[in-house]
């Protein structure tokens, strides 16, 4: 087991940084020149001196070699170090420490309600197959998944606006505990719960047709039984496999969902780091995204096994 | 134990796989719903002009932030623009948008992806590890910094031709934000296309009839254009038909971010982001285009699963 | 003496889009305490349906549309869920074709085998594992207590874990639905012995359900042929074997290879195939392919009645045969 994780370890690295490497490569060359930007931006009339920008370019490493600027940025991110705004000159380490725990809470409650009201509509769904309930729930989850994120959030705030005073309208960060995350969860949880609803109904229907849910039903065991020890069990593998679609859910719905309610997270970040042209901050906020996902495939790796015990089995053939 | 010539009655009325697909999606009210809504839209989108009763850039400011009546069905804006205009327009827009992405993406991701398949390689390794990496970067910020790659060099470009050529066309700063949205949409629109693509070469090339056509001399074209596009059409439609719908959703996530379509040109997703400033005193400006946004994207999506269904009865996901 | 089981003009539907299409058209059957039937017939000619939709495991859009089956007394058809599922396994005991696909990949062998006793039984754990360690014995698995812990695909015989799974609620009546067909010839013997044995051993009725007729002339005190949903004929096995009546059922014996064939001879076989479900003919289902079919075989449906001067228990539904008395 050990062996098996270590080997998925040492596959997942190199396509970290190879994914890394791609994005690096894509502000490398797209995003012109760092040091005119700031010029450009910066107040008054400041003079176009090349000497000047010759100077702080090599200062600042940008002579080097497209692969050695690449090592550096690596090294220093292992520091935590990603560098500073073109535009506060903050440094970006502090903006993103500052806006990640709202996002990381967010984002680990929506996954946290989804599981927890996707997986039983889902199941209910598909052990009703063709039935009115199955229709509703369904067409339920095709609605959540269509609707965007910035249409589903102000389309409820709307409604709300019928029973609550304009004062009273949640708008902002009031830490985990407080009624404002209420609407934002709700609204970031719609395209997760959806695709989860549509995925575990999918593999419901699945393993239904398998023959040894017929057998546990000869067995006589109760239909609860048959639900949640035949079923779901076989069921929750191929849905634990949509964590990575579902990170990039949650990471998409976020900047909207931040944005529509006034949440101070990371996609905020993103949106105004983008207003900015601000590089190193949307470099990082990628790279964090993108690293987000990829570590849930990794982690889809580890459980895989733990969830079907053919998998690590090289003689067995999966049916 | 049984033996002798097997003879199964078969249908009185012929068969094809168009014309089951099309009685079963047929039965699907849903599916209909959509198409039903999505012709209403393209209709809309196409004689735009002709039905629009107020133009779309026209001010009033005698008319500001009018609630929906006779004269406005949607009410006005801060500007006194009728609401329904810009809605009709917004849709011109959507499905301009959605459809030149989804043609570009479509030809990348076939060509890529028949390339792939037939001649595998070390080709074949790059471009499954671009479009493995392409899906697992959140869409959105992959999308934001190729748009951010692309702004500087493209408008610098834009400028060099204007001031070259003097055409204003150059200074026409809607142009830049088109091949902007349409430019990193379609870059990360593909790799379902070309997946699809390749998948289909791979199965189809191997299988005798075309091994014995290709020793009759069979070009990859020819095996490309006869046998596998016409296999692989029935995954591609419906893959098509929900690529327009996220294009579409795309599109008024960007124009709602602010990096996608500019005002004044109207799109749902900027309309929706000037109504959220406003929102509390004017409902009707945030909830005429969410609604129609909201409304258009859940009919894409009960005819793709609709198509799903009814082009692979038995494939399930 | 009344039987353990007695079917009566059962029929089963499958709901179509163009409406329901039979598959099972009035099956007459019985079982005697202590006895072991056969059931042979071709793939789809309702063999396998009869026996799920006595327990209310027919698949979805299959229904038992007409006809009764009382068991020990209960009309089953007309049960509810919730008592049919009791009856599950501690009356009615099932065991299915192919082991892979019909034990839980994702569950250990023990708590497959003991999770029959603890919700049926009302056993605790410890006990029901325990008890299902004693079954896996008695079904000539080696070192059964180590093998509760592993899971279906680190076992070689997983048939016989399989049956143990069957004997587990003790049952009157184990229903075998052809276990041995994913399996090895001299697995499937092994399988048969075992199945005798533990029949004598726990005193239940069993039925037998195959396409392969040599099989069960071995287990089966008597055997009932089945054709497109129709019982066709059903005697005592030696019946069977020495002057079957029905033309199916001498063509299915006719086409059993012999030692005494030689080598390169083609085996006899029948014509034709059966008719799909909701395309039966008016007359006979077999009319089409028999060769001793008269006009009166396409007008109506000969019913199973009694072939005189045969052994009592020896019925047939046959026009042609059923006068033929007892020579083959």
């Amino acid at each position: 087991m050990i062996a098996y994780i270590l080997r998925r370890l040492l596959l997942w690295v190199p396509s970290v940084i190879l994914v890394m490497l791609g994005v690096y490569a894509l502000a490398f060359y797209g995003a012109g020149d760092p040091i005119k930007l700031i010029f450009l931006r910066a107040p008054g009339d400041v003079a176009y001196d090349p000497v000047k920008i010759e100077a702080i370019r090599e200062q600042a490493g940008l002579n080097e070699p497209f692969l050695v600027q690449f090592g550096n940025y690596l090294l220093n991110l292992v520091q935590g170090n990603f560098g500073n705004s073109l535009f506060s000159g903050r440094s970006v380490w502090a903006m993103i420490s500052a806006a990640a725990p709202v996002s990381l809470l967010l984002g680990l409650m929506a996954m946290i309600v989804t599981a927890l009201v996707a997986i039983p509509l889902g199941m209910i769904a598909g052990m009703n197959q063709n039935s009115r309930l199955d229709y509703t729930i369904l067409g339920t989850a095709v609605t959540l998944w269509a609707i965007p994120a910035y249409v589903a959030g102000p389309l409820l705030m709307v409604m709300l606006l019928a029973i609550l005073p304009k004062g009273a309208m949640p708008y902002g960060w009031g830490g985990l505990f407080s009624v404002k995350i209420i609407l934002p969860l709700i609204v970031l949880s719609f395209q997760p719960i959806a695709l989860i609803i549509r995925q575990t109904r999918a593999a419901v229907i699945d393993v239904m047709t398998e023959d040894f849910v017929r057998t546990a039903r000869a067995k006589g065991v109760p239909e609860y039984v048959v639900a949640l020890r035949h079923i779901l069990r076989p069921v929750l593998t191929p849905v634990v496999t949509q964590l990575g679609l579902i990170m990039i859910t949650i990471v998409n719905g976020a900047i909207f969902v931040e944005l529509v309610f006034g949440l101070p997270g990371l996609g905020r970040l993103t949106v105004q780091a983008l207003i900015n042209s601000d590089y190193p901050v949307i470099l990082a906020v990628t790279l964090i995204g993108s690293f987000l996902v990829m570590a849930s495939n990794l982690l889809v790796d580890i459980l895989y096994p733990l969830l079907d015990p053919r998998a690590t089995d090289p003689k067995a053939s999966r049916v | 134990m049984t033996a002798g010539p097997i003879i199964t009655p078969t249908d009185d009325q012929p068969s094809s796989l168009w014309r089951d697909a099309w009685r079963r999606l047929r039965r699907n009210r849903l599916a209909v719903a959509g198409l039903v809504i999505l012709t209403v839209l393209v209709l809309v989108a196409a004689f735009g002009p002709w039905l629009t009763p107020y133009d779309f850039l026209s001010q009033n400011l005698d008319a500001r932030n009018l609630p929906p009546s006779l004269a406005h069905p949607f009410g006005t804006d801060d500007l006194g623009r009728d609401v329904l205009s810009r809605v009709i327009y917004g849709a011109r827009t959507a499905f301009l948008v959605a459809v030149l992405v989804t043609a570009v993406a479509l030809l990348i991701g076939v060509v890529l992806g028949a390339i792939a398949g037939f001649y595998g390689g070390a080709f074949d390794k790059g471009l499954m590890w671009v479009t493995d990496m392409t899906m697992s970067v959140p869409q959105l910020l992959l999308v934001v910094v190729i748009n951010a790659s692309l702004k500087q060099p493209i408008t610098l470009w834009m400028e060099a031709r204007y001031l070259e050529t003097l055409n204003p066309i150059y200074r026409n700063s809607a142009i830049i934000d088109f091949v902007l949205v349409f430019g990193s949409m379609a870059l990360i629109s593909w790799p379902p296309y070309a997946r699809l693509v390749r998948a289909q070469v791979l199965s189809i090339r191997n299988r005798p009839y075309v091994t014995a056509a290709r020793a009759l001399g069979l070009t990859n074209r020819i095996i490309l254009t006869r046998y596998v596009l016409p296999n692989a059409a029935g995954p591609l439609i419906v893959a098509v038909s929900a690529g327009l719908g996220t294009a579409m959703v795309l599109e008024s996530a960007f124009s709602f971010l602010g990096i996608g379509v500019n005002p004044p040109t109207p799109s749902w997703g900027n309309m929706i982001s000037d109504g959220l400033r406003v929102w509390t005193n004017y409902p009707h400006l945030l909830l005429a285009p969410a609604a129609v946004l909201a409304v258009v994207t859940v009919a894409f999506n009960f005819l793709g699963d609709g198509l799903n269904d009814a082009l692979n009865p038995k494939g399930q996901k | 003496m009344s039987a353990l089981l007695e079917i009566r003009g059962l029929t089963i539907d499958i709901d179509r889009d163009t409406g329901p299409a039979r598959v099972v058209d009035g099956i007459d059957l019985a079982v005697e305490e202590g006895e072991s039937l056969g059931i042979v017939g071709e793939s789809g000619c309702g063999k396998s349906l009869t026996m799920l939709s006595l327990v209310g495991l027919l698949p979805n859009r299959i229904r038992a549309s007409g006809g009764s089956a009382r068991f020990a007394g209960q009309d089953l058809l007309s049960l509810p869920q919730e008592a049919l599922r009791k009856l599950r396994g501690s009356q009615i005991g099932f065991i299915f074709q192919d082991p892979m696909t019909s034990l839980n990949p994702v569950m250990r062998v023990g708590e497959q085998i003991a999770e029959a006793l603890i919700h049926q039984s009302g056993m605790a754990k410890p006990a029901a594992m325990e008890r299902a360690a004693e079954l896996l014995e008695l079904v000539g698995i080696p070192s059964p207590r180590d093998r509760l812990m592993a899971y279906p695909h680190e076992l070689g015989m997983r048939q016989r874990v399989m049956i143990a799974i069957g004997l587990a609620g003790s049952p009157r009546l184990l229903i075998a639905d052809e276990p041995t067909t994913a399996l090895d010839v001299t697995i499937q013997a092994q399988i048969v012995d075992l199945v005798r044995d533990l029949k004598d051993r726990f005193g239940m009725s069993v039925v037998w359900i195959t396409h392969d007729l040599a099989l069960i002339a071995g287990l089966a005190d008597r055997i009932a042929v089945l054709y497109a949903g129709t019982v066709v004929e059903d005697a005592p096995v030696e019946v069977i074997f020495d002057r079957p009546s029905h033309p199916y059922t001498r063509g299915l014996l006719a086409s059993l290879p012999t030692l005494t064939d030689r080598p390169m001879t083609r085996l006899p076989s029948i014509g034709g195939t059966p008719p799909e479900p909701g395309r039966r003919p008016p007359g006979c289902p077999f009319a089409p392919r028999c060769t001793l079919a008269t006009g009166a075989c396409d007008a109506a449906v000969p019913k199973l009645a009694a072939v005189p001067g045969s052994d009592p228990r020896h019925r047939v539904a046959c026009f042609v045969t059923a006068g033929e008395g007892g020579q083959a």
